[in-house]
């Protein structure tokens, strides 16, 4: 178990158990004219791992977004745990850890710095930051970089850090965004490795393009598909349909 | 306020790890210096020229009432210094947000405890923290005309209480507009010209009608902030000040909301 603030009520912090559920019904999100999302419903059940997939500029990452509270639907919901982000965001991320893209970090922070800077964000303080951040850096193995700078390191270690800051509190759901993106394949295999070793324990919402990796990682999956959700189900189902790269390309009809 | 105590000690690290912090606290302080020592030498050779006119040495009663150390030192010192924060404190907040949105790490930080408005005034405290600093080291040598025209410590106070209210001010402004951009550049130019804007819009009195003057008149800095130089603490020019940072961190707040619809 990682840090203090797991498995307690304590800051707020949800009690961790089999994670919490994502529910979106009818999630629409517009840019102007363009639709980046359209009707989308879906459920993630507490403890399920889940992928979304699509090609890129399919509608995954604004779909993050709104389970994030980072945007606000244009019609539709959608509740983690039974929470608005857009009505209750903290009590929504309190609820959640979120590994962003490759390189979305602070350069110029130190890998331990940078994870006592987002525990302490994230409500953590005193000597249960230090024994979360201390259990971090070991679960992630970053023992070797714990004192250089994040924008030092290789993309395979930054990824570790994002990986950790997203663990800290142990949250109930943690939602990756591309997480192996421009890694080599050795540091694709470390990750991916990571992962599924974290899988099971709490919700996981897993955004890629990477088939194999929602195959490996996920029990389900969702295909996205110019912002409407062409396929649902099983990962073996659905990935394992011989139109299945059919589902990526423009046109695909929406999932009944 | 632990998540509000981590989001200022990052920022603290980050300004003060990197060369640009100390680089622009030692150009402010040294165009300062040049600026007090360029004038202290003026004011000297006129003391001189008026010396050397009085055959019989140097008599304080020959040199006119208007050459003296404050008019002629001070003020201008003064004057100049309020100009280089307005040059200066865009360029300390240019990156404040907009290198967060360049990055992406903003996403990041939104997903935390942090709350819109803790990470503005987090951010705030700190540029503003980094400003005083500044001020102080800079208001060094103005100080010495105060305490040579021996005007005493309630004066000094005053002033530098101008100082940091303006600093407030335009520290705020820098913010707004870094808050609405993901380029440093843009930020930066924005807050200098809203800053240049806003120090003196008596210009265009002429071109307005009376009542507008008069509000053109209230809207400016430069008055209130020699209000404060000739030692006037007034109530007003402290609303003044206080109101433009609300009213600037208030746009940068709302620059969330808007992000969350626009995208």
């Amino acid at each position: 178990m990682l840090g203090a603030a797991a498995g307690t009520e304590a800051g707020g912090v949800p009690q961790q158990g089999r994670g919490v559920a994502v529910e979106a019904r009818g999630l629409t999100r517009r840019f102007g004219p363009q639709l980046a999302l359209d009707a989308v419903t879906l459920r993630i059940a507490p403890g399920e791992s889940f992928a979304l997939l699509g090609a890129n500029g399919a509608g995954k990452t604004t779909f993050i977004r709104l389970v994030t509270g980072f945007l606000l639907p244009s019609a539709g919901s959608i509740t983690v745990d039974g929470l608005s982000p857009a009505l209750r965001p903290s009590q929504v991320h309190a609820r959640l850890g979120f590994v962003m893209e490759t390189s979305r970090l602070y350069p110029e922070l130190r890998v331990r710095g940078f994870l006592r800077f987002m525990g302490g964000a994230r409500g953590l303080g005193g000597a249960a930051l230090a024994r979360a951040v201390d259990a971090a850096i070991a679960r992630f193995h970053l023992e070797p970089v714990a004192s250089r700078l994040i924008g030092n390191l290789s993309k395979g270690y930054q990824q570790r850090v994002s990986l950790a800051q997203a663990f800290l509190t142990d949250p109930p759901l943690v939602i990756v965004d591309e997480p192996t993106g421009g890694l080599d394949p050795v540091q694709r295999g470390e990750v991916q490795a990571l992962l599924r070793a974290l899988r099971g324990e709490r919700s996981l919402l897993l955004c890629t393009h990477d088939l194999e990796e929602a195959r490996m990682l996920a029990g389900r999956v969702g295909v996205l598909n110019a912002g409407r959700l062409v396929a649902e189900g099983e990962a073996s189902e659905v990935l394992g349909r011989e139109d299945a790269l059919a589902l990526f390309r423009t046109g695909a009809e929406p999932a009944r | 306020m632990t998540a509000l105590r981590a989001l200022m000690r990052k920022e603290l690290a980050s300004l003060f790890g990197a060369p640009t912090a100390y680089l622009a606290l030692s150009m402010v302080a040294l165009v300062t210096a040049l600026i007090f020592f360029d004038h202290l030498r003026l004011y000297n050779q006129i003391l001189f020229v008026y010396a050397s006119a009085t055959m019989g040495g140097f008599a304080s009663d020959s040199v006119p009432d208007y050459v003296n150390l404050w008019d002629s030192v001070f003020f201008p010192v003064m004057e100049t210094l309020g100009l280089t924060l307005i040059g200066t404190v865009p360029l300390i907040t240019m990156g404040v947000f907009a290198e967060e949105r360049a990055r992406g790490t903003d996403e990041l930080l939104l997903t935390t405890r942090l709350t819109p408005w803790q990470v503005v005034l987090a951010k705030f405290a700190v540029a503003y923290l980094f400003i005083t600093l500044m001020m102080a080291v800079s208001f060094l040598y103005p100080a010495t005309a105060i305490e040579q025209g021996g005007l005493g410590l309630e004066h000094l106070s005053a002033v530098f209480l101008g100082l940091t209210l303006h600093g407030a001010g335009l520290a705020s402004i820098g913010l707004a507009c870094s808050a609405f951009t993901s380029s440093q550049l843009v930020a930066a130019v924005s807050a200098w010209a809203v800053a240049f804007l806003f120090w003196d819009l008596t210009w265009a009195s002429s071109f307005v009608g009376e009542r507008i003057a008069g509000l053109l008149d209230a809207l400016s800095m430069q008055p209130r902030y020699s209000s404060f130089a000739g030692g006037v603490v007034s109530l007003a020019n402290v609303v003044y000040f206080a109101g433009i940072a609300l009213v600037s961190l208030a746009a940068a707040r709302f620059s969330f909301d808007l992000r969350r619809v626009s995208g």
